[in-house]
């Protein structure tokens, strides 16, 4: 059940914005930008959050390039942005610049839960479970 | 549910908890988060996933019954299932018990194709007790410069026009191209051609690929005729000149029946059918490719005779059948039909029931047909019982990959050895089993260019070249041991047949 081309190029333009918005906030993070700092001091993660929030993205990113890996790359991409929602909503609150970043952070969940719909059947775990009753003779039974 | 004080794994049990504890877990790690640090958090998001998760597998889905009644934890057994059959292949499987080729058999056609010694060491590891046949050997075995020729002449009996004459008695057995990847067709039709054998095409219409190679060819005509075909069926005569003419096509065959799948035509899955096989073969894009059950032309066994005489005349070619035995009977009024039109086919491919194919419905594979070595007797006595045993060659194919089998098959009756999956161990086949899926990890029953990479041309055929040249030793080797000095002297009397075998009912002089 493979997705048709349109779909495909949906995904591949979900996969960019996801990839845009999180390659740029890499720059702040690992170089240290005193808002990012001011960031996850108030998240009390300075500076080791930080770090491993900044390689976690990254290796999102590398997983949404790699079309073997997209699947992964939205999952892993997503918990990390539901992850900054929660902080914006509980520390971090939404006002002024915070709520351009916290809208920054709802944009990559949308474009990673798109992602995944028009992938659905090839998410690990959910794939096979999607279409178990359609494709009865499938691997899985 | 027996209620007992000891500890045991009740996967029943531990499924519930597991699905109250998950969420129950998100919470409490996300009060942490609010409460304790921020971290707690990564736990939190990844078990609210994994809520949401189980919540589909409970609530959403319906096509797993398995997870819609224990969620997460069922899903421990698709994962566990999932790696079995490559933890068996690697790990637990002995090396005798694997089917269809055991670890011992590949490894033995590995070696052939790879020209590496062959010897074995302490001891067989096969079976001495009542089932497993083997060959007699003489007490004075013979010099093989003492063998004739084991050159093989088909069409010299009804004195054929264009007879062929064949070097070594093997064959590489009918695998279409559609069936194949372009590669593997390269790599049989060339290493064929180094070792001066003969490759069957297959039912896969024009031999394109086949012919560029240059090798000799039986050209098969399966119940589609693809290749050969008109609109409704029948054949197309003037198309099977156009065919022929090809210099490297020296022989037809007409494919009744297939071992892996006797009573059902060719199937190609739509997964393998590209741009390039449907123009080949004139069928659509993206459905099945079914081939009729039989020929349009044989509608009884009087209208197949007619059709072997149809096709020799048209061809001007040694012209065989391929079929599986199924009713003794009916093959004795096939032969008596044959002698009173005085039409023989010039040779008849005896398949075993344990015959390999890309794609057969199970029941068929597992089920139908009549296994190689008692069809093979059957077809022998019943062609000697009715005079009709030196009007052709009888070509024997069904798993014989190994000089061993291909011995007792020489000796219930056959002239010819033919193989496919031999062929494919010899270059690289690693049973996978995935030949329907166009996803063969060898490159060789796909049409992947990324698969088909993996698969070098000119070394493969080099391998096929050796694979034949040491089954050929092998063969002289125990042709030697028998005191026979040619293949046509072999006999049923050279096999020791103990009491379980499938061929005990055949011993008659037993000695």
């Amino acid at each position: 059940m493979k997705s048709r081309a349109p779909s495909l190029i949906l995904s591949w333009i979900a996969q960019i914005i996801a990839i845009v918005i999180m390659g740029q906030t890499l720059y702040f993070k690992f170089n240290g930008a005193p808002e990012s700092i001011v960031l996850f001091t108030e998240l009390g993660m300075e500076p080791e959050g930080r770090m491993l929030v900044g390689i976690l993205e990254l290796v999102t990113c590398i997983l949404l390039i790699i079309p073997a890996s997209v699947t992964f790359g939205a999952i892993l991409g997503s918990a990390l942005m539901v992850g900054a929602i929660i902080g914006h909503c509980t520390v971090l609150g939404w006002e002024g610049d915070r709520f351009y970043l916290g809208i920054l952070a709802v944009s990559v969940l949308i474009a990673c839960s798109v992602i995944l719909y028009i992938r659905r059947y090839t998410v690990p775990f959910l794939g096979s479970a999607l279409h178990g009753d359609e494709t009865p003779h499938e691997e899985r039974y | 549910m027996a209620v007992t004080g000891k500890l045991v794994v009740n996967l029943h049990n531990l499924a519930r908890f597991t699905n109250i504890a998950v969420p129950l877990l998100a919470g409490l790690f996300f009060v942490s988060g609010l409460r304790i640090s921020f971290y707690f958090h990564f736990l939190s998001v990844g078990f609210l996933f994994l809520t949401i998760l189980n919540a589909f597998y409970l609530y959403g889905q319906r096509g797993h019954s398995l997870l819609r009644n224990f969620g997460i934890l069922g899903q421990g057994r698709y994962i566990l299932e999932s790696v079995g059959p490559e933890l068996r292949q690697y790990l637990y499987s002995n090396d005798t018990e694997e089917r269809p080729f055991n670890r011992n058999e590949r490894a033995e056609v590995y070696r052939k194709a790879q020209n590496t010694n062959s010897a074995s060491s302490f001891g067989s590891q096969k079976n001495f007790d009542s089932t497993e046949v083997k060959v007699r050997h003489s007490m004075f075995p013979i010099h093989k410069s003492e063998l004739k020729h084991t050159h093989i002449t088909f069409g010299e009996e009804r004195g054929c026009a264009n007879p062929y004459t064949l070097e070594r008695p093997f064959i590489i057995s009918g695998m279409s191209y559609g069936a194949l990847g372009e590669s593997a067709v390269r790599v049989f039709a060339r290493g064929a051609k180094q070792a001066r054998i003969l490759m069957n095409t297959g039912e896969g219409g024009y031999p394109k690929y086949h012919l560029e190679e240059g090798c000799d060819l039986i050209f098969q005509i399966g119940t589609a005729k693809f290749g050969v075909r008109q609109s409704d069926g029948q054949l197309d005569d003037q198309k099977l000149r156009d065919l022929v003419a090809n210099e490297t096509v020296k022989m037809i065959e007409i494919k009744f029946s297939q071992g892996a799948k006797p009573g059902k035509g060719g199937l190609l899955p739509k997964e393998k059918i590209t741009e390039e096989i449907s123009e080949l073969r004139g069928v659509p894009i993206g459905e099945d490719v079914v081939s009729p059950t039989s020929h349009a032309e044989c509608t009884d066994i009087e209208s197949a005779v007619r059709f072997i005489a149809h096709v020799q005349e048209v061809s001007q070619l040694p012209v065989g059948i391929k079929m599986c035995v199924g009713l003794s009977t009916e093959f004795r009024e096939f032969v008596t039909e044959m002698k009173r039109q005085n039409v023989f086919p010039d040779w008849i491919t005896v398949d075993g029931a344990e015959g390999g194919s890309g794609a057969a419905p199970k029941a068929f594979m597992d089920r139908v047909g009549i296994p190689l070595f008692p069809g093979l007797k059957r077809v022998n006595n019943i062609l000697t019982e009715l005079e009709a045993r030196d009007r052709l060659k009888i070509v024997a194919s069904g798993k014989l990959v190994g000089p061993g089998r291909q011995m007792i098959a020489f000796c219930l009756g056959a002239d010819v050895i033919a193989s496919a999956r031999g062929f494919m161990l010899a270059a690289g086949c690693i049973q996978a089993m995935q030949c329907g899926n166009n996803t063969c990890p060898i490159g060789i029953t796909t049409h992947d260019p990324n698969l088909q990479r993996g698969l070098d041309i000119t070394l493969k055929a080099n391998r096929v070249e050796n694979y034949v040249n040491n089954l050929e030793h092998d063969l002289v080797e125990l042709l030697c041991a028998t005191g026979c000095r040619s293949i046509q002297e072999l006999s049923f009397d050279h096999l020791y047949v103990p009491k379980d075998s499938t061929l005990h009912t055949y011993i008659i002089n037993s000695k």
